[in-house]
């Protein structure tokens, strides 16, 4: 079944337009590494306020800056997806790509615990407000996750590399 | 030999070529640096521009001191990397382009983050123009640095 998919993958033309020429894998990296910017500068400040590190920011304030995370990750998911249909089994069958999927997958749900659970009862923090130890717990995890991420992300040429 | 000659000899230079760990601990820690200096850096700018105007700019005064660790962070692992092919690199076009890039971006932070603080005295809370101006330029800088910084590992152009 997986293999099925992935061999699917190879006749695209995805994968045509991401390996039939020089230009396309470099431009693919670099908006990959451009959006991994904007999305962990965006965490950076909304998760250090659940964790207490500027209080002075409302909380409800730093939301604004929710759009362009999630744009910015929605531009990784498709330079990411392209990476994917050029070589499948490169990824596959490499531990450390499952990994990183599955702490993405686990920041999706400490985000979507974050919004349902958390966030409507935060909304109406002020300035100055402390935020209480459940957010702290969830700032804390988000960026552990997304620089897990990060950091398997960098390391995948290095680590295990598998039949492929 | 030449001192780049002597630097690439170094046991250091060896660490990161040879070694297990070296190299790829080190492009992790650039990883790290860059997306804390310059996702950082771009959320500065774009609020001097007039985005998230929710937020209160001298609130995000804080974040500098976060964006410099990032950018120490990749001056310790950017040296290291750099020791392993000191004498390439230097000759190297597109990587050479990078660095002028990271230390305009480094100059144009440096000049914006101290306008952070004064933000509640800009008449009618308005970025003045030479400050919105250098926030663009700021998001040039390092949007480029970046592209330059991934083309080196596919264009091979020297001096």
């Amino acid at each position: 079944m997986l293999d099925a998919i992935q061999d699917w993958m190879l006749t695209t033309p995805i994968n045509e337009l991401v390996l039939g020429y020089a230009w396309s894998w470099p431009t693919l990296e670099s908006l990959h590494f451009l959006a991994l910017c904007t999305l962990m500068g965006s965490l950076l400040v909304m998760d250090l306020r659940l964790i207490g590190f500027h209080n002075v920011i409302p909380l409800k304030a730093v939301h604004s800056l929710m759009p362009l995370a999630i744009g910015s990750f929605v531009i990784n998911l498709i330079t990411g997806v392209g990476f994917l249909f050029g070589a499948p089994y490169m990824y596959t069958e490499n531990w450390a790509f499952v990994l990183k999927m599955i702490l993405i997958l686990l920041a999706g749900l400490n985000f979507l615990f974050y919004f349902l659970r958390i966030e409507p009862a935060l909304i109406k923090l002020g300035p100055n407000e402390p935020t209480p130890p459940m957010a702290k717990v969830v700032g804390t995890l988000s960026l552990l996750f997304w620089f897990g991420v990060l950091s398997l992300g960098r390391l995948l040429p290095y680590l295990g590399i598998g039949g492929g | 030999m030449g001192f780049l000659a002597w630097v690439e000899a170094s046991q250091l230079a060896d660490w990161v070529r040879m070694s297990t760990a070296g190299y790829p601990s080190m492009i992790t820690l650039h990883a790290f640096g860059m997306a804390v200096m310059v996702g950082i850096s771009l959320v500065l700018d774009l609020r001097l521009l007039g985005r998230f105007a929710a937020i209160p700019t001298q609130a995000l005064n804080r974040l500098q001191g976060v964006a410099w660790l990032g950018f120490a962070i990749n001056t310790v692992s950017g040296s290291a990397l750099f020791t392993a092919q000191a004498t390439s690199y230097i000759v190297d076009v597109i990587f050479m382009s990078k660095m002028a890039l990271v230390f305009l971006g480094g100059i144009t932070a440096a000049i914006l983050q101290p306008q952070l603080a004064k933000a509640d005295s800009w008449p009618g809370g308005k970025t003045p123009g030479s400050i919105r101006a250098i926030a663009w330029l700021s998001i040039v800088f390092w949007l480029t640095a970046i592209v330059m910084g991934r083309l080196t590992a596919y264009l091979d152009i020297s001096f």
